[in-house]
């Protein structure tokens, strides 16, 4: 019954975000449901990098604002529609990702995220001084959406929405993959996992690749929602921040501890800033509770709620330990007894040099 | 006539002044069980790290199967059929007992790469492994969960997936109970009438002169002496590295 639960949750979910826009339906709201969305999608993205293989990247705003900036240049240069534009140039997003990942991926730790920082700061110092491209400093401005003023957000909440579901969908697929299982092996330990045949750096950039992908189209999404953009604001350390605190918050590694994340920091967020006004008392809370996060919930939401639900279920730790330890004796023996020439052999040498 | 199937061509490696495999050429027989011995700090975790490609030599080479290794890149030596364990038993502490027998799984491709993460026969064949070793029962826990002695057998276990046709065993007696040992010892001989290599640097003498049939000597990391255990007991060479008489 349990395990039925936790599987069709999202189907319910899935339902109230689909009529979330007629019911709420003042702009605020379909706003709100908007950012929830996007960063739910980053944070997802950023999650099978910096969760999947534990290389955390603080500067994957740069993809977000490449994404922007592309899908700006394309709508205003070559008239392209952005919504469809999106997800072909974040295809050149994750291209660049890989590039660069083939040179950051080299170093890993606290190396890593200082190259990641890094990257955005380049792109920032390049996008604020390449002004016959970019507009520099000013920026640039997108045609206004087509459509009547009363809808003007809806579309962008259900295009958002299905690249939740798309994401999530890639992430699930992922993890169940070899290459997920790869990436988990590289988390755990990178060299030997490289030690027992893992392609460590073709799994690296792929995931960072992948994970660039979407928040590429994040980016170019934003850019058409926010019609002006600016270096400034594509390019900000604290959305990729973000993306991190609501990866950690809802669990690190696991498939919907992103967008749990997402679906708490964003109120949270609009809460702080209209009580608090439009000061940056927000990323102070935000750094606070990072902290909190780290210290009481190292492993995140969906995690604790999981371990502690399992403990419920358990009779008693201590009971089920006793019995798992007999268990294991008997086990073990029945194992070793069952040992005989019904198990597959091991091929021989010359068997395997002939293959 | 055994071929040879593993061997080294006067490997050097330093670390700043200090020597830690000078001039090394050992050549490991294919269906052998080899014993690597020596005192500490002679340079035989050294020389297992140049050989799968940890380290880089700084001059020398290696072969296996006449094929030159020297600069391929670890994962690839194993895909060649070259799998080792570790001193200190390394495992994917988070994954699942049968998550880490798949990861070594010798695949390319894309649907190697993307596709499900185990196949029916791939998990068939992983259970078969736990099962020999005897934890065909713990399959579904995290590998973290296990004891020390599990830990070993989770860690051959593993190498056994990848089909090597040669394994290098950093001392795989070392810290474990005398039935386990023997266990073990068990398992690599059945192992090696199956066809399977083995290159096992081991402290534990017993379980040296009694498994392998060829044993070479490093000292200062040099190869000082070879041959058959019994010979290499008396050789006074090797009593002169271990007791300085």
């Amino acid at each position: 019954m349990f395990k039925r639960l936790t599987r069709w949750w999202p189907l319910p979910a899935l339902i109230i975000l689909l009529i979330y826009p007629w019911i709420w339906r003042a702009p605020y709201y379909h706003v709100l449901g908007f950012n929830m969305l996007l960063f739910a999608t980053m944070a997802s993205s950023w999650n099978i990098m910096g969760g999947y293989t534990g290389y955390k990247s603080l500067g994957h705003s740069a993809f977000f604002g490449l994404g922007a900036y592309l899908v700006a240049l394309a709508a205003v240069h070559w008239g392209w529609n952005p919504l469809l534009s999106a997800p072909l140039l974040a295809l050149v997003v994750a291209l660049v990702a890989v590039g660069l990942g083939w040179v950051m991926l080299r170093t890993s730790g606290s190396a890593f995220v200082i190259a990641t920082i890094a990257m955005l700061l380049i792109f920032r110092l390049l996008t604020l001084n390449l002004r016959s491209i970019t507009k520099g400093a000013p920026g640039l401005s997108q045609p206004l959406p087509p459509w009547t003023p009363e809808f003007s957000r809806m579309p962008f909440f259900y295009y958002m929405l299905a690249w939740v579901i798309l994401v999530v969908l890639t992430s699930a697929y992922i993890r169940r993959s070899r290459f997920g299982l790869g990436l988990l092996a590289i988390r755990d330990d990178e060299g030997k996992a490289k030690m027992v045949g893992v392609n460590t750096t073709l799994y690296k950039m792929l995931a960072f690749g992948i994970s660039a992908y979407f928040v590429g189209v994040g980016g170019g999404v934003w850019s058409y929602f926010a019609t002006h953009i600016s270096p400034v604001f594509a390019f900000d350390i604290i959305v990729g921040v973000e993306m991190i605190l609501m990866t950690m918050l809802g669990g690190l590694g696991t498939l919907w501890g992103p967008v749990v994340g997402a679906f708490i920091l964003i109120p949270a967020s609009d809460f702080i800033l209209f009580n608090f006004g439009s000061t940056s008392i927000h990323l102070a809370i935000f750094g606070a509770l990072m902290a909190l996060v780290i210290l009481f919930l190292p492993r995140g939401i969906l995690p604790t709620i999981k371990d502690w639900i399992a403990e419920r279920r358990a009779p008693s730790q201590a009971h089920a330990e006793a019995l798992t330890m007999a268990e294991m004796q008997a086990a073990s023996e029945r194992d070793l007894a069952l040992v005989d020439s019904s198990v597959p052999k091991v091929k021989s040498g010359t068997e395997q040099a002939n293959r | 006539m055994m071929a040879s199937l593993l061997s080294t061509e006067k490997l050097t490696k330093h670390f700043g002044g200090i020597t830690a495999v000078e001039d090394c050429s050992i050549t490991v027989q294919e269906g052998s069980i080899t014993g690597l011995i020596g005192p500490n700090g002679s340079g035989k975790t050294t020389l297992f790290n140049l050989i799968t490609g940890i380290y880089k030599p700084e001059a020398g080479d290696v072969y296996l199967r006449d094929e030159c290794i020297t600069r391929a890149e670890s994962d690839k030596i194993c895909q060649r059929g070259l799998s080792r364990s570790f001193q200190i038993t390394r495992l994917f502490w988070d994954l699942s007992v049968l998550e880490n027998m798949i990861v070594p799984i010798r695949h390319t491709g894309l649907r190697a790469l993307f596709g499900p993460g185990m196949f029916h026969e791939e998990e068939e064949r992983a259970l078969a492994l736990l099962k020999r070793v005897g934890l065909a029962y713990l399959k579904d826990q995290p590998a973290n969960k296990l004891s020390f002695g599990q830990q070993k057998l989770l860690e051959f276990a593993a190498i056994l997936m990848a089909d090597p046709e040669i394994v290098l065993l950093d001392e795989p007696a070392g810290g474990v109970n005398p039935s386990m040992i023997r266990f073990i010892m068990d398992l690599i001989r059945g192992l090696n009438d199956e066809g399977v290599t083995f290159l096992v640097v081991e402290h534990n003498m017993g379980v040296v002169m009694e498994l392998c049939d060829h044993v070479l000597v490093l000292d200062q990391g040099r190869k000082i002496a070879e041959g058959p255990p019994e010979m290499i007991q008396t050789n006074p060479a090797v009593l002169d590295a271990y007791l300085g008489i």
